[in-house]
Parts: structure tokens; C-alpha cells; sequence
């Protein structure tokens, strides 16, 4: 869940249509048109990247006047179903995979239970990706992946693939580096015990 | 009134934080504060050569002898080298320090080799635009030709083959002939890297791209996410454009000295040997703190400000041994906020409280720009002024923590709500202090009679299994 407060705003008198900003907006917000950014003010969740990446400090951001939230609820969707997808995905529904949203695993398999096909449209969506637009970016592939889709990258720097997990750690780098501190039987381990954990959901029941 | 405390950190103008204008009292104002010097602690706390009489010429003059054993003829006079920094060496004492290391290593780079073309490429947390404020700041664009640049994780990447498979880096890290690694050894964020290739992590990090990073705090387990950046650092790739390291070597007093090698890895021995033996003591004591109010007073998101060397969000973990591996998740990183469900329960049985001592935070100047709702969810914040609570609203990384924290009109209130509710007079001052550490009176004598008993546990029993965790010979201090 994210609110959306704030807004991106282009000065064009600074812009020189370098396309940095539409190449790192997680939501595809931004078009060029005539070799000028248009920021399409429904879409845009407010996460900064266009202001953080313009180098000419063309864009700023501001508030909206009226904010809203983006939320995909998962109880509006099959809680089995959301847990065949986490679980395949190695995710426990109710882990925390956005810090800066709180957003839960459940969350982002709930989108796409219910279409989301891309990071892009999960974004819009659910709001992850668009707080440090950093660190979520990994879980919301692995579960695009175990439900089978195979988004198509944007033409732009949003992001490149999915990465290795702990799981597909080959046996022989654990030998040669176990004794150095790199604890990957132990954590896989820690890993396995929470998504085997039982969650409020179903308690609540 | 006496300098009895030590100086804080300056407020720095910055998009991250609020003006230094609102910034119109410090905690270590108060009377009732005092300092306690880190020798006043362990009278074996290491010499520095930074911050002392010499000034910054110390800095320039070590980075020279340091350089002189360190081969460069790789690199030939028509070639490209990027020096690649990271933006948490500009929070160490004023950020001067780690400028002059930077700017030495390209004199001396171009007057050994003859290169012209070289680059500083700085890195940067979550905060974009963090290392080119550092940039104007320090004056590294003029030293480096206007060739200096931030790099975010969210820039241009580019695709490395390593032994677990395809991680990314950051395009603009590597496009050179050669890349020559500067850092520090601030153990900083020991709740995430448990002290496990100190000096390899940027390459996880500071130099990698969003997929990588996501990599280590999603993917690959607490201490296996190690990992992550001796897999780039050890492909063949980066391995074919690296030249040499240099490294400012800190301990909570000061820069101890600086080291460089070509060999990072024996580099790295050394780094990490260093930080157990510097941080562990002043880690460990912290850990003993019974009751106390935490006062953020740093020019640094809310994890990130200081006390004698040691961040607040190890602090928020000092009631666990964070360097002990055998713990399997501290009382704070992004895998253990991860495992508190809904109810605010931990989904499984490991999952250590923040530190209980902690009674309450108050929140006089600390940035955004690092997503930090667990601290106010966690520990009963409140924050100075409406202006740095407007910060925090708009920072898309923060939405959420000023839903759990309280704004005080000024320090005053804010002290007095704090003192009535925490219903403790101890006070520690995360504000930078160089060589010490700013608190209350009563928490100065506290941690006075604690240190022998922590000094001789840290010597006798934690030091020599730190060290065998990590596959390091404890007879390396004897060489
Ligand atoms: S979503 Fe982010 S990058 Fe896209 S327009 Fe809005 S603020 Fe800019
Ligand atoms: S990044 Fe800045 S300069 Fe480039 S197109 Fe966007 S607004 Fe214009």
C-alpha cells in the first residue's frame, strides 16, 4: 500500500530531452513527445527517480492536492491460491518485501493474480518499487516467474532479470567459501523456517 | 561555559535534511552532558593519525607512503582509470578525511602512470544525489578536471558472469581500462554485513546496480548475502580492470592509517581483522547499556548518524552480538523487518526485539532518504520541529514514519516529554563526536565502570571467535 502525496513536474526551459527521466520511471509514467518528457499525472507515484536522475535538475517534485493510495487487497483474492504462488516463489505471504511501503509478498502475488503482468503494472498498482526504487525489485521477479510470466523489459534502465537466490547456490562455491564466513547452509535453513512459519491469516480463521 | 563536550558534526545543507537554520539547538548543549574519550574507556584504543595536530596533511602524506609499495604499471599513460568511491566515507569526520584520499590517489596515480583520463565515479546508497552534493562540497570536481560523477544503482547497468550466476553493476562504474577501489573501513552497517568482506562489499553495493542490491537484502539469507559482492569482485570481469585498492582505515577514534595493496583480498584480511578488534570493544560496551534515551543529532538519514563510531542502527541491534555469525538474524536488517507479520508478531522465534534499552528516541536532526519507519514503529520517537517532519512526508522512502512518531515544538519540550516518560537521566548522543562519545553525565559513569569487565570478555573470548567465524588466524595482530 502507498500513498501517493507528491507529484513530478518537468521545467522545460531547463529539459534537453536527454530521456533519462521516462528510462528510470518504474511505472512508464513518462513519454516523450516531440523530444520533451510529458509526465502523465495519473500514473506518476511520486518516487523521485526522474528528480533524482535529470541532470539538469530540470524536474521537481510536488505536492499533490489530493492524495491517494494505491492498494491491491488481498483478502479480494483466493488466499490459496496466493499461497501456492509465494510459497513457489520461496516467499512467506506475509513477508515485508518493500521497506519503504510495507507492502507484503501477498500483496504484489495478489496484483498479479488479478492481471498484473509486468514490475511496471505491479508498481502502479501496489506502490512497491516506487519508495527507494532500489530493493524490492527481486521478489516481485521471482513471483512474476512462479506464476509463469515472462514480462517483457521496458527500453530503459527499469530493470535487466532475475537474479540468484540462496536455494541455486551451486555446492561447489559453498565449499570453497563456507569457512570464510558465507553462512549459506545456516541461512537457507533460517529461510526455510519462515516460510514454513504459520501466518495471523490463517490464524485469524 | 568550558569545552566539556566534544564538538557535534555541523548540520550540512543538503536536499536530504532540513536547512541548518532550523537546527537551532544541539542535545549536547545541555549541562547535564558531558563526554567520555574513547581512551577514557580502553586505554588500548589505537593512536589515530586523523583527526590530530597535522591536520589533513596527515591524510595526504599517509596516502603517499601507503601508495609507495602498490604497483601501477598496469596502467599505461593513454589509459582510462575510474576511481571509484562510495558516499558513506563523507560522513566520517566532516567528510574531509576521505576527499583528501581521494584526491591524493588521483595525483599520485597520474604522476606515476602518466594517465590523464582519470575519473571519480562516487556511489551512493538510496540517496541519488547524495555523493554529487559530496562533490561540490569537497571541491572533487575541480581536483579531477570536471571529471567527477554520483552513480545510482538505478543508472545504466551492465550484465557480470559470476560464479552463482548474472549479477549487474552499474555501467559507468566500469567503463574504464581500470578501476582502482577506495574505501574505508567504517564498519558501519555490521547489522547487514556482519563484518564478512569488509573491504569487497561495495562491489555489492556502492557499485552495483538495483538487481544485485536486491539480491543481497532479499535473496540470498542474512549472512549468506555476503556473498554477493565477493561473486562480482571475483569474476572475471571486474578482475580484469582491477588495479589496487586504498583504504582509510578507522577505528571509533579517528583514520588508524591508510592501507593500500593490489591484492584486495589480503587487503581485506587485514580491513576486517582491524574492525573486529577496533569496533568490538566500544560495540560491546554499548550492548551493556541498561535504560537510556537515544538523541539523533547527525547530518545522516536516521540509521546512519553517530555515536564513537558506531551508527544508531547498531545500536538498535547492541543486544545482540553482531559480529558473532552464529546469531542468525540481528535485532535489525531488512530480512528481520521483513519477518514480523501483519500482527506485528515475528513469523518465527528467531527474530531478537530492537534493544530494549532503548527507552526513547528523540529525533533532533536526522535525514530522510533511507526508509526508517521500523525505528519510529519500533522505539517511541519524537521529533523536533514541524520542518523535519515535512521532510519525512515527503520522502517516498518514509511515508509511514511519522505515523508512529510525535513532533515536539523544540528541543527543550522535547527533552522534558522525553526525561517524564523514558524515566531515565541516561542520555547518548549519536552527533559524530570525534574520538568520543557525547552523553549524560550519568551515562558516562556507567559506562566508565562497565569497560574492564567488556575489555577483557572482548580480549579473552568474543575477539578470538570473531576472528575463527570469519577463517582468519587470530596470530595476524602479531604480524
Ligand atoms: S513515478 Fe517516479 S519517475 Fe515516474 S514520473 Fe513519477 S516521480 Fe518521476
Ligand atoms: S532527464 Fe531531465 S533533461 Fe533529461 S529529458 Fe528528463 S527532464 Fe529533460
Amino acid at each position: 500500500m502507498r500513498v501517493v502525496n507528491m507529484l513530478a513536474q518537468v521545467d522545460y526551459d531547463k529539459c534537453i530531452g536527454c530521456q533519462t527521466c521516462a528510462k528510470v520511471c518504474p511505472v512508464l509514467a513518462i513519454k516523450m513527445e516531440n523530444k520533451k518528457p510529458v509526465i502523465n499525472a495519473e500514473m506518476c507515484r511520486g518516487c523521485a527517480a526522474c528528480e533524482q536522475r535529470c541532470p539538469q535538475y530540470a524536474i521537481k517534485m510536488v505536492k499533490r492536492e489530493e492524495p491517494f493510495t494505491v492498494y491491491v487487497d488481498p483478502s479480494t483474492v483466493d488466499a490459496e491460491k496466493i499461497e501456492e504462488l509465494c510459497k513457489k516463489a520461496r516467499l512467506h505471504p506475509e513477508q515485508i518485501i518493500c521497506y519503504c511501503t510495507a507492502t507484503r509478498a501477498e500483496e504484489v502475488a495478489a496484483a498479479i493474480l488479478k492481471g498484473a503482468k509486468s514490475p511496471e503494472e505491479i508498481s502502479l498498482q501496489t506502490g512497491v518499487r516506487t519508495g527507494c526504487k532500489v530493493e524490492c525489485i527481486e521478489p516481485i521477479l521471482r513471483l512474476l516467474e512462479a506464476a509463469g510470466i515472462n514480462p517483457e523489459k521496458p527500453d530503459g534502465y527499469q530493470w535487466y532479470g532475475r537474479t540468484p537466490t540462496v536455494w541455486e547456490i551451486p555446492e561447489s562455491v559453498k565449499e570453497k567459501y563456507s569457512s570464510r564466513g558465507f553462512y549459506f547452509e545456516e541461512d537457507i535453513k533460517l529461510l526455510d523456517k519462515v516460510l514454513a512459519a504459520n501466518s495471523s491469516r490463517k490464524e485469524d480463521k | 561555559m568550558a569545552a566539556k563536550v566534544i564538538s557535534p558534526i555541523k548540520p550540512r545543507v543538503s536536499q536530504y535534511g532540513v536547512d541548518p537554520k532550523y537546527v537551532t539547538k544541539r542535545i549536547s548543549d545541555y549541562p547535564e552532558m558531558t563526554s567520555v574519550k574513547l581512551k577514557e574507556l580502553f586505554a588500548d584504543t589505537p593512536d589515530v593519525i586523523y583527526p590530530s595536530e597535522k591536520g589533513i596533511a596527515a591524510i595526504r602524506e599517509n596516502v603517499i607512503k601507503a601508495l609507495e609499495k602498490v604497483d601501477m604499471s598496469m596502467i599505461k599513460p593513454g589509459d582510462s582509470v575510474n576511481i571509484l568511491a562510495s558516499h558513506h566515507g563523507f560522513t566520517l569526520l566532516g567528510g574531509e578525511p576521505y576527499a583528501e584520499v581521494l584526491k591524493t590517489v588521483r595525483e599520485v596515480i597520474a604522476e606515476r602512470t602518466g594517465a590523464t583520463d582519470i575519473r571519480l565515479r562516487a556511489g551512493v546508497g538510496l540517496r541519488f544525489r547524495e555523493t554529487e552534493e559530496y562533490i561540490k562540497a569537497f571541491g572533487l570536481d575541480v581536483a579531477f578536471n570536471g571529471k567527477a560523477k554520483g552513480v545510482a544503482p538505478i543508472d545504466k547497468g551492465i550484465p557480470i558472469e559470476t560464479e552463482i550466476g548474472t549479477l549487474y553493476g552499474i555501467a559507468a562504474v566500469y567503463d574504464a581500462d581500470w578501476i582502482v577501489h577506495v574505501h574505508n573501513s567504517d564498519v558501519r552497517e555490521v547489522h547487514f554485513h556482519r563484518h564478512v568482506d569488509r573491504a569487497v562489499k561495495p562491489f555489492g553495493m556502492s557499485y552495483a546496480r538495483i538487481e544485485t542490491r536486491s539480491t543481497y537484502h532479499q535473496n540470498l539469507g542474512p549472512r549468506g548475502a555476503n556473498f554477493t559482492a565477493r561473486a562480482i569482485f571475483a569474476s572475471e570481469f571486474v578482475q580484469s580492470k582491477f588495479a589496487f585498492a586504498t583504504f582509510m582505515n578507522m577505528s571509533p577514534a579517528g583514520v588508524v592509517s591508510i592501507e593500500a595493496d593490489n591484492d584486495l583480498l589480503a587487503l581485506n584480511e587485514k580491513i576486517t581483522a582491524d574492525g573486529l578488534r577496533y569496533y568490538g570493544k566500544i560495540m560491546t560496551l554499548l550492548g551493556e547499556i541498561d535504560e537510556c534515551i537515544a538523541g539523533l543529532d547527525f547530518p545522516a538519514p536516521v540509521p546512519y548518524v553517530f555515536a564513537a563510531g558506531v551508527i544508531f542502527a547498531n545500536f538498535v541491534g547492541a543486544n545482540v552480538d553482531l559480529f558473532d555469525l552464529d546469531n542468525p538474524l540481528p535485532p535489525y536488517t531488512w530480512y528481520t523487518e521483513a519477518f514480523y507479520d501483519k500482527s506485528g508478531k515475528p513469523l518465527i522465534e528467531n527474530v531478537p526485539p530492537v534493544n530494549p534499552a532503548i527507552k526513547m528516541v528523540v529525533h533532533n536532526y536526522a535525514w530522510g532518504g533511507y526508509p526508517s519507519a521500523f525505528f519510529a514503529h519500533q522505539i517511541p520517537t519524537v521529533v523536533v520541529g514541524r520542518e523535519q517532519a515535512d521532510l519525512m512526508d515527503r520522502d517516498p522512502q518514509n511515508l509511514d514514519y511519522m505515523k508512529y512518531a510525535v513532533i515536539a515544538r523544540d528541543l527543550d519540550s522535547a527533552m522534558a516529554y522525553a526525561y517524564k516518560v523514558a524515566k531515565t537521566d541516561k542520555v547518548i548522543i549519536f552527533d559524530g563526536a570525534a574520538g568520543g562519545l557525547n552523553c549524560s553525565e550519568s551515562l558516562a559513569e556507567y559506562l566508565k565502570a562497565k569497560a574492564p569487565e567488556v575489555s577483557r570478555r572482548v580480549d579473552q573470548e568474543l575477539l578470538p571467535k570473531w576472528l575463527r567465524q570469519r577463517g582468519i588466524d587470530p596470530n595476524i595482530f602479531k604480524k
